[in-house]
């Protein structure tokens, strides 16, 4: 009898354990010497483009019809050349001979064709410009508008907009694998945690030195500090203040760092009772000490937000403008003007409501959560009442079209596309957008947009400057800080630079440093 | 220690059975609050699946209501309550909300990860464990007895997470020996396992010392010593199999804590199974990867505690 | 969560126990926390209060423990989270422990339906790690309070049922239980008299147990990430706040570690040897 027990016993174990085996198979073995480790803290639920797709661009496995240069001027990618008809409405996109995907199928414009449709119905990539319809003619894209739209090359730059290979989608339109042309090409993928790359041999620009490389994501910020820290990770993108000070002073590790154009700001719900009132808006402004912020928190005093555009915006920052100030009693008297009242629990209210408001904010950027804690209490300071809910990414895009969102805390990149207008014009026009204003609408704001879209060439200064004036004044998002992106580098590899645009990591440019390179 | 059912004797069919009974309570208790969590939360599920499954912007009304229609959130409580119980005891767990790939599938390969990790890090309690706790048995009362127990008790106290933040510390960083998390590596099972066997260690230095203290202080012992039977002898005919029987039961019992370890190191490790998933899922407010997590956590419960009921039958014939 | 050995033999007669000089220290240990937590809070100003200007400042005369990151005091911080952990588990316990007992004697005494009942139920409940049941709770109130109590309260009882009922069911078969009952003693005295002091001894060890689980399941969810929600000072919460700072200012995190480290162990202590956990 107890024989047998044990028999059963241990056989169920074994089988516990093969099958556990098993699963894993995939991951292990990748775990080959000379393999890039890529760490960051964005996860790829699914393939599509439209969602987390942009990490696949960045790993350099899809590529898109225009390229972007760190200083903004857009470059050709897969279109060779670019042109546009005398009254502006049609532009021809030539797309490069010879070009493969990775499954060996040729690049044509009628392969490119399905993927460029499926970034129209996406309303913050293509469907930001007029495009009255795609079509493929010849080697060329032809873009037909229903008005002219100077920055339309731009919008090819975006990762919506990476062209994949027909094979990639099923029956139904799905991406259910990601075919591109890119330096590299797909070996696996471990949703949502990972996937591996490898070097693609029929490139148009050569064998890469980096050979393969995986990207892991990692929720935790200490965590990725820790992969850095150790030197398990060559690249870790993401990391805190704090990590990043410790990283530095450590001499296995280098930090490389670039200002971009990205701003940590608080979106508010401009319909709600709440924020209705623009004093109450620039109260919460006059409240928020961003000085302290940026030396204490981000240890980094050329940081704290004098508008929404940081300087690196060149053409839209106004340097003119009066730079957002801090006067907590100058808030509590405007909050005061504009009809909040202190209640018997202690926080102010406006008519009875608002006497607790949400703010939504996310893990993916460390700074957030600790930003939203120190927002927190400097409106507590004020008298308003602020509970923090921190959850996903998505939950501010969501609650933007649902309604429901009352105040969130995100890190807006004005430089998604290499010209800053498009995504302005998503954020700041008519219907507002996710991760813009909401319920708030400038006419004149909008007539400006309208101009400088039209405009193709003519002094685009003054518009700009008042764009930043009317933003600065009105306050539909309420800056907080700039940003700089950083990533820790390894001794493994060397040759590490940062694109600004956030669109690629620039595997390409990386080589293995010295002899060090095929150890662990 | 007197027999759980009072009074009845155990069996395997016995142990099966209360085994399988509350694996059904336990699917009929989590399923009931992924139900009313369903409900309850703000924002509309159906919405949230919707999106993931087609995308944000590609999202209909007439695909958000089929949605509807399969979580059930357009039929009145009752009857919905019962074709929910009913599809999960089918397995049909529905799609995530943030992949919109099927729970079970999703949740089977992570299951994988938890096992491997859960099983490396029992063989190391099994090992380490009793290995120390006979050797402080044998000597009870003296400094390597004191301080074996002493240091067993302050691990215990310490949070899983912080053990294994000092881990990664001693071994990763200052002495580059093993990497920090991932699953990349053929080693990177060593540290989250270590992580999780050490509380469990702990409890076991203890339980084997405190077995083998009363075999070696029993009649029986001292009885077989008179006759001749040296020290090793007299420990393995009838210490070890008397001292078994604790032992196994406290693995039984501290299976929990195991399991609720997991979701700690996962965390920690980037380790990508089930505890790491659930964490993400509540986050995400998935309810369907909620559901699918706890219960397969719970599952993986008790199945180990079946096993451990088999062992603890197998080993110690007072049971039968 | 554990099944600890019923320190309660057959003959049914009291077990006297005499508290050790360990647990004397641990009751000591106890006491200073508690008394900390109660003071700490009064006079260590507000724990919410930020001072960008002093972040992580060394322990010293005007901040006796120090800053955190965001330059809030340690003291009042650690006190506010001291209390609340104690409270958390005084509460849960109670909360678990009453029913818990009653229903264990009910389970004893009464009919046998009424036992298969409750023990199914009590089984089904086991089948749950606790800290899920937790965790499952927090998703409908994240960052709130009562997730937790409930949770935990929930996860316990089920450890006073069985061990109570393990007992009683030995007690009510025993020999000065069945000379009552023929006298005519009623349930209610048989209870005081026969089944209480054999009882509390074992509630006391339980109770201890169930305390330090509480202590550690809160803080162990606060370092997953689904903890209390900030600002409120909570041991796990403040440890993850600041992890990131483990070079530059150690003793912050050192901080509530060891509050955490040394009320499990008060506990413990408290607890006695007869303690399989």
């Amino acid at each position: 009898m107890p024989r047998t027990l044990l028999r059963i016993s241990s056989t169920a174990l074994l089988a516990l354990l093969t099958v556990s085996c098993r699963q894993s198979a995939l991951t292990t073995n990748a775990s080959m010497a000379g393999e890039l480790l890529v760490v960051g803290p964005w996860e790829i639920p699914s393939l599509d483009p439209l969602g987390s797709g942009s990490q696949f661009m960045r790993m350099q496995v899809t590529e898109t019809l225009v390229d972007a240069a760190s200083d903004g001027t857009v470059l050709p990618g897969l279109a060779a050349k670019w042109s546009t008809s005398p009254d502006g409405l049609e532009w021809k996109f030539e797309l490069r001979q010879g070009v493969r995907f990775h499954d060996g199928s040729l690049l044509t414009a009628a392969s490119a064709l399905p993927s460029l449709k499926r970034a129209l119905a996406e309303p913050g990539s293509l469907a930001l410009a007029p495009i009255e319809r795609l079509d493929a003619s010849g080697n060329a894209i032809v873009v037909q508008l229903r008005q002219p739209f100077s920055p339309l090359p731009a919008l090819f730059a975006h990762s919506s907009t990476q062209i994949l290979a027909p094979s990639s989608f099923g029956p139904s339109g799905e991406v259910f694998s990601v075919v591109g042309t890119g330096p590299y090409r797909v070996v696996s993928i471990a949703r949502p945690q990972s996937f591996i790359v490898a070097a693609f041999d029929g490139w148009r620009g050569g064998v890469p030195p980096i050979r393969h490389a995986t990207y892991l994501s990692v929720s935790r910020a200490e965590t990725r500090a820790l992969m850095a820290e150790s030197g398990q990770a060559d690249l870790v993108f993401g990391l805190d203040p704090a990590s990043l000070s410790r990283l530095r002073a450590n001499p296995h590790v280098t930090v490389e760092a670039v200002s971009i154009p990205r701003t940590i700001a608080l979106k508010v719900d401009s319909g709600k009772p709440c924020f209705q009132d623009v004093r109450t808006r620039r109260a919460i402004s006059l409240a928020i000490d961003r000085p302290r912020i940026a030396r204490a928190i981000l240890r980094d005093p050329e940081m704290a937000a004098t508008q929404l555009f940081p300087p690196t915006l060149a053409g839209w920052h106004n340097p003119r403008l009066a730079p957002l100030a801090t006067d907590p009693a100058l808030a509590r008297k405007l909050l005061a003007d504009a009809g909040w009242r202190k209640t018997s629990l202690g926080p102010l209210s406006l008519g009875g409501a608002c006497s607790s408001m949400e703010l939504l904010t996310f893990v993916d950027r460390p700074e957030l959560p600790l930003l939203s804690a120190v927002i927190q209490e400097q409106l507590r300071q004020v008298g308003l009442h602020v509970e923090v809910n921190i959850g996903n990414a998505g939950d501010i895009p969501f609650g933007h079209r649902a309604g429901t969102l009352t105040m969130g805390l995100m890190a807006r990149n004005y430089g998604i596309t290499p010209d800053p207008l498009v995504t302005l014009v998503g954020d700041f026009g008519e219907r507002g957008g996710d991760w813009g204003a909401m319920n708030w609408r400038s006419p004149e704001i909008e007539s400006l947009f309208h101009a400088l879209v039209r405009s193709n060439g003519a002094d685009q200064s003054l518009p700009r400057s008042r764009v930043a004036e009317i933003l600065q004044s009105e306050l539909p998002v309420i800056p907080i800080a700039w940003y700089r992106q950083t990533v820790t580098v390894g001794t493994r590899v060397s040759g590490v630079s940062l694109d600004p645009f956030e669109r690629s990591y620039r595997l390409t440019g990386i080589r293995w440093a010295g002899k060090t390179g095929d150890s662990r | 220690m007197g027999r759980k059912d009072g009074g009845q004797p155990l069996t395997v069919a016995r142990i099966i059975v209360r085994r399988l009974v509350q694996a059904l309570l336990v699917s009929l208790m989590v399923s009931t609050l992924s139900f009313v969590m369903m409900r309850a939360l703000p924002g509309d599920a159906a919405m949230r699946v919707a999106a993931a499954r087609y995308g944000h912007d590609l999202v209909t009304a007439r695909a958000a209501d089929a949605v509807r229609a399969e979580l059930k959130l357009d039929r009145p409580v009752a009857s919905a309550l019962f074709a929910w119980w009913g599809d999960v005891l089918r397995l049909d767990l529905g799609t995530s909300a943030v992949t919109a790939a099927p729970v079970v599938d999703e949740v089977s390969h992570q299951l994988g990860y938890t096992i491997r990790l859960a099983l490396a890090a029992m063989g190391i309690a099994l090992l380490a464990g009793p290995l120390l706790g006979v050797l402080c048995g044998l000597w009870p009362g003296s400094a390597f007895d004191q301080t074996w127990r002493a240091l067993a008790a302050a691990i215990r106290a310490v949070p899983p997470f912080i053990l294994g933040l000092l881990l990664i510390i001693a071994f990763s960083v200052e002495m580059a020996a093993l990497p920090a998390a991932g699953t990349m590596d053929s080693t990177s099972l060593v540290l989250p396992a270590i992580t999780l066997a050490v509380g469990l260690t702990a409890g076991l230095i203890r339980v084997t010392r405190d077995a083998l203290k009363s075999v070696t202080e029993s009649g029986y012992f001292a009885f077989a010593r008179t006759k001749g039977l040296s020290l090793s002898e007299a420990l393995v005919r009838h210490g070890l199999r008397n001292a078994a029987a604790p032992v196994t039961a406290y693995v039984g019992v501290q299976l929990a804590f195991l399991i609720e370890g997991v979701v700690a190191v996962e965390t920690l490790f980037a380790w990508p199974g089930i505890g790491h998933a659930l964490v993400h899922a509540i986050y995400a407010r998935d309810v369907p990867m909620i559901q699918g997590t706890v219960m397969a956590m719970a599952i993986l419960f008790i199945g180990l505690s079946a096993l451990a009921d088999l062992a603890i039958l197998a080993i110690d014939p007072r049971r039968r | 969560m554990t099944m600890p050995s019923v320190g309660i033999l057959n003959d049914g007669a009291a077990t006297p126990k005499r508290m050790t000089p360990w647990q004397w220290v641990g009751l000591a240990i106890l006491a200073l926390i508690g008394f900390f937590g109660l003071v700490a809070p009064l006079i260590g100003g507000d724990p919410l209060i930020q001072d960008l200007d002093h972040v992580m400042i060394k322990p010293c005369l005007s901040s006796p423990l120090g800053t955190d990151h965001l330059g809030r005091s340690m003291f009042a911080r650690l006190g506010h989270a001291a209390r609340l952990s104690l409270l958390l588990a005084a509460l849960s316990v109670l909360t678990a422990a009453i029913p818990g007992a009653l229903l264990g004697v009910a389970a004893a005494w009464r009919a046998r339906w009424t036992d298969t009942a409750l023990s199914t139920i009590a089984d089904g409940v086991l089948a749950l790690p606790g800290l899920l049941l937790i965790v499952l709770l927090t998703t409908f109130a994240p960052g709130k309070f009562w997730p937790f109590y409930v949770g935990l309260s929930l996860a316990l009882w089920v450890e006073y049922f069985r061990v109570v009922r393990a007992a009683s069911q030995t007690l009510l078969r025993s020999s000065p239980v069945e000379a009552s009952r023929l006298l005519g003693f009623g349930p209610a005295y048989v209870v005081r008299r026969h089944l209480l002091p054999e009882l509390i001894p074992v509630l006391r060890t339980l109770m201890t147990f169930g305390a330090a689980t509480s202590v550690l399941s809160l803080a162990a969810l606060g370092l997953v990430g689904v903890g209390l929600r900030p600002p409120t000072p909570e041991l796990g919460t403040m440890m993850i706040e600041l992890l990131p700072h483990y070079q530059e200012a150690p003793w912050l995190i050192a901080e509530p570690i060891f509050v955490l480290l040394l009320a499990v162990t008060g506990l413990a202590l408290v607890a006695g040897e007869r303690e399989l956990r």
